[in-house]
């Protein structure tokens, strides 16, 4: 076993070695046949390889002194109009020294900067073509401003097939020397729907408790955001102990840092599995689906959620009514 | 079930009065005179503000001389006639059962023009002939409603105990409730109540309601609100309120800002609607509040505010259809206001090691710290081999290393090896 990030260790360094969006890599070997890039936009879900697409381009395209012609700026950490301002522009304006006349700049999480900043960033792009490309990396391309968008060449990447997922975890362990079964392989699938970084990480903190990966230590590593935890909190609530269940929804969010949409994706998939008449379950579904979309548009995760917790309180206390 | 610490810690001798000494000398010395005959002034007028003991000075001498306590306070109605039947108590010193009799007329400040008519005059009536002793309670004996009656009466002065003597009072109850707390922290809630030790006790019970120790961050919140509308009042007209006016008014009095307010709301509803259809609905109109908070945010108008209040005050007062009203409750400080302030540290080292993971792993430091830093604690918690490699990878200080172990032997085991 190797002792270091396998998810940084197993990344693909080149378009060659990815194993997955073939049509999108082939577009990409093409531009480094051709030696030119446009600007792009690589939008899709994490994990499914959008940042190492970018990063692998760079290396076929300038080999291994790559590091020098290209930049990664982080949006959700500098998103504001003033790193537009300074640093892009910076790097952007200076001619690259070598045979390809252009230097490529990669926005991660693209979609977390402030729309300031993002005008800005579009008379960058157009004023710096000549010396640099843009690759802009986003979950949600509908977040990035129209007058970048008709600017750039968009890719859409999606998860992660069954198939190729697998074979990826597969190959891992095999190196790793790690037992990865059956029913651990499901699990890590479940858990982390095709987020190929989240499997890895999540295959590598099970490998480290040095025993046969199975579905039990799978979830118990995803351990504070299981599906059994969510499980448990549900019962709870359904119990008719609203406080508790908060509590544990509030440990959740604040303890362990799970995301208010993972936790709702698993009650979603709970409702379904519940033990509780089937036309409620259609019923609660609507709620979930409201309060997701409330998510979105940035609201609270614990209210809205505890706002749930309160239906099932209510769900539970009709039952045992019937009962 | 609430109990409440007012109650069930007040003084239960003499000795244990807070502070007052010389005004409870004065009081214990008049009554004893009795013993020698009928003293020149037949009522005692114990006067001063509220919480400082008046009541509860008289209800312990009683208890410490083995008296019989007859009283009446405002909850009784206290018209002429109400008070001339009370006066045949008054008219024998030895009660039936041979044992001595004192008897206190509290809240002397409640008798009203009119439904308590004629009050202040038969009270004068029996303090003239009275033939045991007669107390008198009200915060200001100087209303000019009282001024034929304190001829009558020896008037003894309760003043505001000092923050150091309700300190005490505060410190012999956590010991009873086995809290451990800090000095500093009983110093400020002490100080805070400005010698009303009721309201000292009530605010220590609702802060430290289910903790074994209390510090000083536990507290210090209570600098936010004024003493006149205390943000408890507020809720009781939220939680308890039964128009949409009178709720959404209770929003103007708090003098925390709204989404301080919200948060308070938000802690408290569950214990105080306790019916599930009740709960759902109140749950629901806070989070319809919550969505208008982000509607505000991202409009950037303020003036949807409003909307935020209605839901949040009337929605969850109109809420209560089916929850009765039972026993005290208190109200608690926002739990996860505190998680959040406690977590401060914390998310600042998580964000210090996602910005240590962000340099090797293409992703950035705040997502790092939520997507990455958890599958790490598991390593670093489970498998020091690796532990050490990812350290050495990562260029983590001990500090960090810590954070992820959460136990000192790995960190040093870690940092050991790291060292080598």
């Amino acid at each position: 076993m190797s002792f270091e990030m396998w998810a940084e260790k197993y990344r693909p360094k080149k378009l060659d070695d990815m194993v997955n969006q073939k049509e999108i890599v082939e577009r990409l070997k093409s531009f480094v046949k051709s030696r030119n890039v446009p600007h792009c936009i690589f939008a899709g879900p994490p994990g499914t390889g959008k940042t190492t697409a970018a990063l692998c381009l760079a290396r076929d395209l300038y080999s291994e002194a790559y590091r020098e012609h290209i930049m990664e700026l982080n949006a959700s950490d500098e998103r504001g109009i003033d790193v537009v301002r300074e640093t892009v522009k910076t790097f952007a304006r200076v001619r690259s020294i070598g045979e390809i006349p252009f230097k490529i700049m990669i926005l991660d999480e693209a979609d977390n900067m402030t729309s300031d900043a993002q005008q800005a960033l579009r008379r960058t792009m157009e004023r710096f073509t000549e010396t640099c490309r843009f690759i802009l990396c986003a979950n949600y391309s509908g977040k990035i401003i129209e007058p970048i968008q008709s600017r750039c060449a968009p890719f859409r990447f999606s998860f992660l097939p069954r198939e190729e997922h697998d074979k990826y975890l597969k190959h891992i362990a095999e190196k790793e020397n790690v037992r990865l079964l059956k029913d651990g392989l499901d699990a890590v699938f479940e858990v982390c729907s095709g987020d190929l970084r989240k499997a890895i990480n999540t295959l590598q903190a099970a490998a480290s408790l040095n025993k046969p990966v199975d579905a039990k230590i799978v979830y118990s590593i995803t351990g504070k955001a299981s599906p059994a935890d969510v499980q448990k909190m549900l019962e709870i609530a359904m119990k008719g102990n609203f406080i508790e269940a908060r509590k544990q929804l509030r440990d959740m969010i604040q303890k362990y840092g799970v995301a208010g949409s993972d936790i709702i994706r698993q009650i979603h998939t709970e409702i379904f599995r519940a033990d509780i008449p089937e036309p409620w379950k259609i019923k609660l579904a609507d709620v979930v689906g409201e309060i997701d979309y409330r998510l979105v548009e940035g609201a609270d995760e614990e209210v809205q959620l505890s706002a749930l917790l309160a239906r099932l309180v209510e769900v539970g206390f009709e039952l045992g009514k019937n009962a | 079930m609430y109990f409440a610490w007012t109650i069930k810690h007040k003084p239960k001798s003499l000795s244990e009065i807070v502070g007052n000494k010389e005004s409870v000398q004065k009081f214990v010395d008049w009554v004893k005179s009795w013993e020698k005959g009928i003293p020149k002034k037949r009522a005692a007028f114990l006067y001063g503000p509220p919480g400082v003991g008046k009541t509860v000075t008289v209800e312990t001498l009683a208890n410490d001389f083995r008296m019989e306590l007859v009283e009446k306070n405002a909850s009784d109605y206290r018209t002429e006639d109400a008070i001339n039947r009370f006066a045949g108590l008054s008219s024998q010193y030895s009660s039936l059962f041979g044992g001595k009799r004192i008897v206190l007329l509290d809240e002397l400040d409640g008798l009203t023009g009119t439904s308590d008519k004629g009050g202040v005059k038969a009270t004068i009536d029996i303090a003239k002939k009275a033939q045991c002793p007669l107390v008198l309670i009200a915060n200001n004996a100087y209303d000019p409603r009282f001024s034929n009656l304190r001829n009558y009466c020896l008037l003894i002065e309760f003043k505001k105990p000092p923050a150091g003597e309700v300190m005490k009072h505060l410190k012999r109850i956590c010991a009873s409730e086995s809290i451990q707390a800090d000095e500093d922290a009983l110093k400020f809630v002490a100080q805070r109540s400005e010698g009303d030790v009721r309201s000292a006790v009530n605010d220590l019970q609702a802060l430290s309601q289910g903790k074994k120790r209390l510090t000083y961050e536990d507290v210090s919140w209570l600098g936010y609100r004024d003493r006149q509308d205390t943000i408890f009042n507020v809720l009781r007209m939220i939680l308890y309120g039964r128009t949409c006016v009178s709720a959404k008014q209770a929003a103007d009095m708090a003098d925390v800002d709204v989404d301080m307010l919200f948060e308070w709301i938000y802690e408290n509803v569950p214990e105080h609607l306790t019916d599930p259809h009740d709960l759902a609905k109140a749950m629901d109109a806070l989070s319809k509040a919550d969505v208008y908070r982000g509607r505000i945010r991202s409009a950037h108008d303020w003036s949807l505010t409003r909307y935020v209040i209605d839901f949040m005050t009337a929605g969850v007062a109109m809420a209560r259809q089916n929850t009765k009203a039972h026993g005290w409750i208190p109200f608690k400080f926002p739990a996860r206001i505190q998680m959040l302030s406690r977590s401060k540290a914390e998310r600042a080292t998580q964000l210090n090691i996602g910005h240590k993971i962000k340099r090797k792993c293409h992703i950035s430091a705040y997502r790092a710290s939520k997507e990455i830093l958890p599958y790490l604690k598991i390593i670093f918690k489970n498998n020091v081999d690796m532990a050490v490699g990812i350290a050495k990878w990562l260029d983590l200080d001990p500090e960090m290393i810590e954070y992820m172990t959460e136990n000192k032997e790995k960190t040093e085991a870690i940092v050991k090896q790291l060292s080598k």
